[in-house]
């Protein structure tokens, strides 16, 4: 919301003595933050941040209200001298009920005035709005920014019969002002003539009985609208004005009367308008009931004594009425606060007169015993540090890919997993409207930017949800996805240069401790992925410290043995056999340490090195005993096709 | 001396010397060579002392005297051969020590954290010697618990499809957009056993959805820590304490906090809360836009419907809860120019902003 420092100190004059750094923070320091200071032909300007449930400070003078009740101040007189009202020109009926408990009006003729003053067009500049120079246009504006309640001026020549507030009927129509035609739902609240709507209540007049040069006589409409009506008829028809924009927000049924007064005034006075008559359907509507406030409530919510005999006056300020009982404080609000309910709503307020800044500081007592840290974070946190000291950068991508995308991975991962249950209705984009099912597709992107920018080697992952469509929803599963691609060393006289080959992945999933190592993809040429949910890394250590285990302090054997075997030989078919006949527990370990692959050796061959290491609990052993052991695993080798490479 | 003393195997041996002693290339080779002639047993010089033992008497004093000699003889050779393989042994490693050190050494690999999840993991630190753990809920959530659970009215903007993803197979389901519905999964869980329990206080860290168009200072997608204590007689002063404390646990003692009013619909009170401005302590400069402070998150103490939906008895209980925005804090505290830094995961923004720790 924008305020001219200037208007402000008409409604407020203590502000006119005040810096503009003061009034900012005080504005602060009341919950609207100010977000911009700005000068406009030569006037300050403020921008005030409102929040939502304060419709009643969205003008000059709702602003200058709770300023006023903050310092002490006192708002000057409402410069207006109210307008003696006489029997109807015109019959208005209210037929929406407690949508629509009052409805003032005025009929004026319009003369040849002076037109909008400069003082006036001015602050409709400040405001960012161009004066018509037109009475009733400029002056609804300038009043709307200066008091904050909405007004409307129909052609009265126009309307036909009456006005009727009512709610709309299934098919009817009406053009607005901006030239759209509506179709209307009986949940939008209209002002009909006997012709039929002419205007959306609170909202927008109707283009067919709209002000133009030509009109001689005008209606004028100071009325209270209900404010979830006003916003659901504004959302409906996408139509959001400054006056649904106020309405929306709740208005002071109060200024209905007095908007009247204000508007017919101008006319008079800036177009030389005759008034006719002035007239008011239906009453303010009763004040909501008393809200009770208690000390020890005052006392909970801030840890130091606040009496009720501080509190009153400060509610009072606000427009409460205030009765002190024993039993508390009993506050009626003021017409213009719709967002007091209960007690703390009121404690909140008193709160805010004394300010946040005179809460005193206090750290909770700790209640019942604190909770582990849960394990699932704790794994989560492990295993992002464990792969960032690997060497692989986290990364944190969109949640959500294109359809195109997604199904190109679910179909190479082999998952069926159907996109419908997994689709935004109202996505960014269609690029943005699936939400993933896997990681894979985010991180392949992410390693060819990163290559595109000229790294030699990216290592990236992610630990994040995947959905997985069932017939109740979207089942999410977090998982950790791991690319790697480009050129490993040659950057140093001992690492020499190699790409990236998926058995590098491999080797990374089982030092994190993968008991059945996932699929390697080939995510691209020389891009390797792989993906699990965190759940199959299993459940860290619930003890400090495990249970003993007893290992040897015996010499270990090491025994090589170069096997020639065929270029297609599993190689865990061909370890698992030879395992089997070695003495298990003595065995402590049995890899092949080299590849060797050559055109010397004979045709479809390759040569692995086996390398046996055997260990006992109990004794030394002896080579005689580890030569024979050595001997059965080539034998059992030899028959799955291997041969002793000489 | 006199061979022909000898068997001829022990000849054969002898003849052999030199050139095997000459073959061994290396240290290991000479020590099995010198095993093999002198050792103490099985080798050739205790054969001799055998065969010494089991000649006539007349014999032994020749045959002693030739033995001695041939095996002084080995020794020797093997003690020349052996100090020079040692020299050489000693000027190859010289040599493998001649290296520049100042040559490029194999780096090991260097990855990183993200700077969100470092900063969320740091916030979590914080917190814990006030005894919160970590709470979290699925981002795919329902609009009772994202919404209807926070006393956020029906006909609330951001229940719109401008401000809120919704899913097309289920009506009911939504991306959250914030971490509070955690607040309403945990407090509806612990609602049954509260009273045993003491109270609830946690934070939820998490990613949340809002449908905005990505932009520099715009994302669909960031990050929230929520944190929320439920207790008995909780008031705004626990709230400012334990913020005051998080803020200079994470900013440095010299953090200041302030806080505002302000409105959200599930807390009453409520509090924008400033923190001074980290960088300029204060003074003024660009990221707080010289007033000093930066608005970091908002709180308040959690609104008794709120309490009500889930179960808990608010004239019993009462709490506070906070929202902090991680992109915000850590685009202010490292100065980061475009929010779609974090996103676009380029390894050299990673590297630089995330670190190890
Ligand atoms: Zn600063």
């Amino acid at each position: 919301m924008l305020i001219e420092i200037k208007a402000l100190a008409q409604e407020l004059p203590a502000v006119a003595g005040m810096q503009v750094n003061e009034l900012c923070e005080l504005s602060a320091a009341l919950g609207f933050p100010v977000d911009g200071v700005s000068q406009e032909d030569g006037e300050t300007i403020i921008e005030v941040d409102v929040t939502a449930n304060r419709g009643d400070v969205l003008s000059h003078r709702g602003f200058a209200r709770d300023l006023a009740a903050r310092i002490g101040g006192k708002l000057a007189p409402l410069a207006c001298p109210t307008l003696e009202e006489g029997a109807p020109l015109m019959p208005i009926h209210l037929r929406a009920g407690a949508a629509c408990p009052i409805y003032s009006t005025a009929v004026l003729d319009l003369g040849e005035g002076p037109g909008t003053p400069e003082a006036a067009r001015r602050f409709l500049a400040s405001m960012g709005s161009n004066a018509k120079g037109f009475a009733p246009v400029d002056g609804s504006n300038e009043l709307l920014f200066r008091y904050g309640h909405p007004t409307h001026a129909f052609d009265a020549d126009r309307l036909k019969g009456c006005l009727i507030v009512r709610w709309a009927e299934e098919g009817e129509t009406l053009v607005t002002l901006d030239g759209v035609e509506r179709k209307l739902s009986p949940k939008d609240l209209l002002i009909a003539d006997e012709s039929g709507p002419v205007a959306l209540a609170g909202v927008m007049g109707g283009d067919s009985t709209k002000v133009t040069p030509e009109t001689k006589r005008v209606l004028l409409e100071s009325a209270w609208f209900d404010a979830r009506s006003v916003r659901a008829t504004a959302h409906r028809h996408g139509l959001h004005s400054d006056a649904s924009y106020r309405f929306g927000r709740g208005a002071d049924p109060a200024m209905a009367r007095t908007g009247r007064d204000l508007l017919a005034r101008r006319l008079m006075d800036w177009g030389g308008a005759v008034l006719h008559g002035a007239w008011t359907a239906g009453e303010v509507p009763a004040a909501p009931a008393a809200i009770r406030l208690t000390e020890a409530t005052l006392h909970r919510l801030t840890g130091s004594p606040i009496s009720l005999g501080e509190a009153q006056p400060l509610l009072e300020r606000l427009g409460f009425q205030v009765v002190r009982s024993a039993d508390g404080l009993h506050a009626q609000p003021p017409t213009w606060r719709h967002d007091m309910e209960i007690e703390v709503d009121l404690a909140e307020e008193v709160l805010r007169m004394r300010g946040y800044d005179t809460i005193p500081m206090a750290l909770p007592p700790l209640e019942g015993h604190p909770e582990p840290l849960s394990a699932n974070y704790v794994q989560r946190k492990n295993l992002a540090l464990r792969l960032a000291h690997l060497g692989f950068h986290q990364t944190v991508t969109l949640g959500f890919v294109s359809p195109e995308l997604d199904a190109e991975f679910m179909s190479a991962l082999g998952v069926d997993n159907p996109q419908g249950g997994r689709t935004l209705v109202n996505p960014l984009g269609v690029e943005y409207s699936v939400m993933r099912g896997s990681l894979l597709p985010s991180l392949r992107a992410t390693a060819e930017y990163n290559l595109r920018q000229g790294a030699r080697e990216v290592r990236l992952f992610e630990i994040s949800p995947t959905y997985f469509s069932t017939p109740e929803g979207p089942q999410e599963t977090l998982k950790l996805a791991i690319v790697w691609t480009g050129t490993l060393g040659g950057e140093s006289y001992l690492s020499p240069a190699r790409p990236v080959r998926s058995a590098d992945l491999v080797g990374v999933a089982r030092d994190l401790g993968l008991t059945v190592l996932p699929k390697v993809h080939e995510l691209g040429e020389g891009v390797f992925g792989i993906e699990f949910p965190l759940g199959e890394l299993g459940r860290p250590q619930e003890r400090i410290i495990p249970a003993f285990q007893a290992f040897s302090r015996f010499p270990v054997m090491e025994r090589d043995l170069s096997l020639l075997v065929a270029m297609d030989q599993s190689y865990a078919a061909l370890r698992e056999a030879m395992v089997q006949v070695l003495p298990q527990g003595t065995l402590q370990s049995l890899d092949c340490v080299d590849v060797f692959r050559h055109k010397n050796l004979p045709q479809g061959k390759q040569a692995w090195l086996m390398r046996f290491r055997f260990q006992h609990m109990e004794r030394t052993l002896t080579g005689a005993e580890v030569d024979g052991w050595v001997a059965s695993a080539l034998k059992v080798a030899q028959g799955l096709g291997a041969e002793l490479r000489g | 001396m006199d061979m022909s003393l000898l068997p001829p195997e022990l000849c054969e041996a002898e003849r052999g010397f030199p050139a095997a002693l000459q073959a061994c290339g290396d240290l290991d080779a000479l020590m099995r060579l010198k095993g093999a002639f002198i050792g103490r047993e099985g080798s050739h010089a205790a054969r001799m002392m055998e065969l010494l033992k089991a000649a006539p008497k007349e014999q032994k004093r020749e045959l002693g005297a030739a033995i001695n000699a041939l095996k002084g003889q080995w020794e020797e050779s093997i003690r020349i051969r052996q100090a020079e393989l040692e020299d050489a042994k000693r000027k190859q490693g010289a040599l493998a020590q001649a290296w520049d050190p100042e040559l490029p050494p194999p780096a090991p690999a260097k990855g990183a954290m993200h700077p969100l999840n470092r900063l969320m993991d740091r916030m979590v630190e914080v917190f814990r010697p006030l005894g919160y753990h970590v709470e979290e809920g699925p981002e795919v959530e329902t609009e009772a618990h994202n919404f209807d659970g926070l006393n956020i009215p029906a006909d609330h903007p951001a229940r719109g499809s401008a401000d809120t993803f919704y899913l097309k197979e289920h009506a009911e389901l939504l991306l959250r957009t914030h971490t509070s519905p955690v607040q309403v999964r945990v407090m509806q869980r612990l609602a049954p056993t509260l009273e045993e329990k003491g109270g609830i206080r946690f934070l939820a860290p998490g990613r949340v959805y809002r449908k905005d168009e990505i932009d520099p200072t715009h994302s669909p997608m960031f990050h929230q820590v929520e944190g929320l204590l439920v207790g008995k007689g909780i008031g705004m002063h626990h709230l400012k304490g334990t913020l005051n404390y998080a803020m200079k646990a994470l900013f440095g003692p010299k953090a200041e906090v302030r806080f505002r009013p302000s409105y959200f619909p599930f807390t009453e009170p409520s509090c924008e809360v400033d923190v001074r401005c980290p960088l300029c302590g204060g003074d003024g400069c660009r990221v707080c836009k010289g007033s000093g402070w930066v608005e970091l998150l908002g709180a308040g103490l959690v609104h008794p419907n709120v309490l009500r939906f889930s179960g808990i008895d608010p004239e019993v209980w009462s709490g506070f809860a906070f929202g902090i925005g991680v992109e915000r804090t850590a685009m202010m505290v490292s100065q980061t120019p475009d929010l779609r830094l974090f996103f676009e995961n380029d390894t050299r923004f990673l590297a630089a902003m995330g670190g190890l720790d």
